[in-house]
């Protein structure tokens, strides 16, 4: 019962905020309402036994991604173009393939037939299944597998991902960096 | 008994997954469009992790896998799609999707 209760205002508060995200004008509130859906996602995962990925949640999504989004945002401040309109024709039309997709979801989610939990019995299901430990146990088994090596290549994406980062920021590669003279005793 | 059913958390991640497209397809600033794929990918996320529970024992764990591989990605999507877009910032002065029509000619 409690359970039903912590999810209702999890939902609930997801799907505002993300609301808030389509709706809000400016790029610094549609950032803040993503930290609400970000953080309310993560209590709905840690009630369906994956405190892990509830934890990873938070820490890379609402603390790493978001802080990058909000930082760019506040970079870019000039940015907020008043000149284009939040909702016009093309704007409206633009929703209907939208809700013909989820439409589309939910259809392929009513025709599954494996909704009901099988072999989860109440003795299965406690809040411990997702751990550190039992996930390690599936990514590092004693013989590497898939999983493992996967995790390599998440690295390199990643490494690659900075270094194309800073190549494209970046002003002009050959130049040194503007150099901020000290102005010690020029006055 | 678990007293949360599936089909609850499936029709949040669709409902989620729906309000990140209308948001790709409708704002024209670049940065609700890298926001709506934020949301796409934690509904992604959420229907992993929904499924993952309602399949038994070390088969359903391998659904928790997924997510984590899929935030790793979208940390370096995010990454890369800010940088772009300070540069394209830097070459158009504008936000505006509109404003990006250089391949029309």
């Amino acid at each position: 019962m409690i359970t039903q209760v912590y999810f209702w205002i999890f939902s609930l508060v997801a799907m505002l905020t993300a609301l808030g995200v389509l709706l809000s004008r400016h790029p610094i509130h549609a950032a803040l309402c993503l930290i609400g859906t970000m953080v309310s996602l993560a209590g709905i995962y840690s009630l369906i036994a994956s405190p892990f990925v509830a934890t990873l949640q938070i820490l890379v999504y609402a603390g790493a991604i978001i802080m990058l989004l909000v930082f760019v945002i506040m970079v870019l401040n000039s940015a907020k173009d008043e000149h284009t309109p939040r909702w016009d024709l093309t704007a409206s039309i633009a929703v209907v393939p939208a809700i013909a997709v989820g439409a589309f979801l939910l259809m392929v989610i009513e025709k599954a037939n494996v909704l009901q939990p099988f072999g989860l019995g109440p003795a299965d299901a406690p809040a411990a299944r997702g751990t550190v430990e039992a996930l390690s146990k599936i990514l590092f088994p004693d013989k590497l597998g898939a999983w493992s090596f996967l995790f390599l290549v998440v690295g390199l994406l990643l490494l690659s991902a900075i270094v194309g980062a800073v190549l494209l920021a970046k002003r002009h590669l050959d130049t040194p960096p503007e150099t901020t003279t000290s102005h010690h005793g020029g006055h | 008994m678990d007293p949360l059913e599936p089909i609850q958390l499936q029709v949040l991640a669709v409902i989620l997954f729906t309000i990140g497209l209308a948001t790709v397809l409708t704002r024209r600033n670049l940065f609700f469009v890298l926001m709506g794929v934020e949301l796409m990918l934690n509904a992604a996320n959420l229907s992993f992790l929904s499924w993952s529970r309602t399949f038994p024992g070390a088969a359903g764990l391998e659904g928790q896998i997924a997510p984590i591989f899929s935030i790793a990605v979208a940390a370096a999507e995010a990454c890369v799609g800010l940088a772009m877009l300070l540069s394209v910032f830097r070459s158009r002065e504008s936000l505006d999707t509109d404003a990006f029509d250089g391949m029309k000619e």
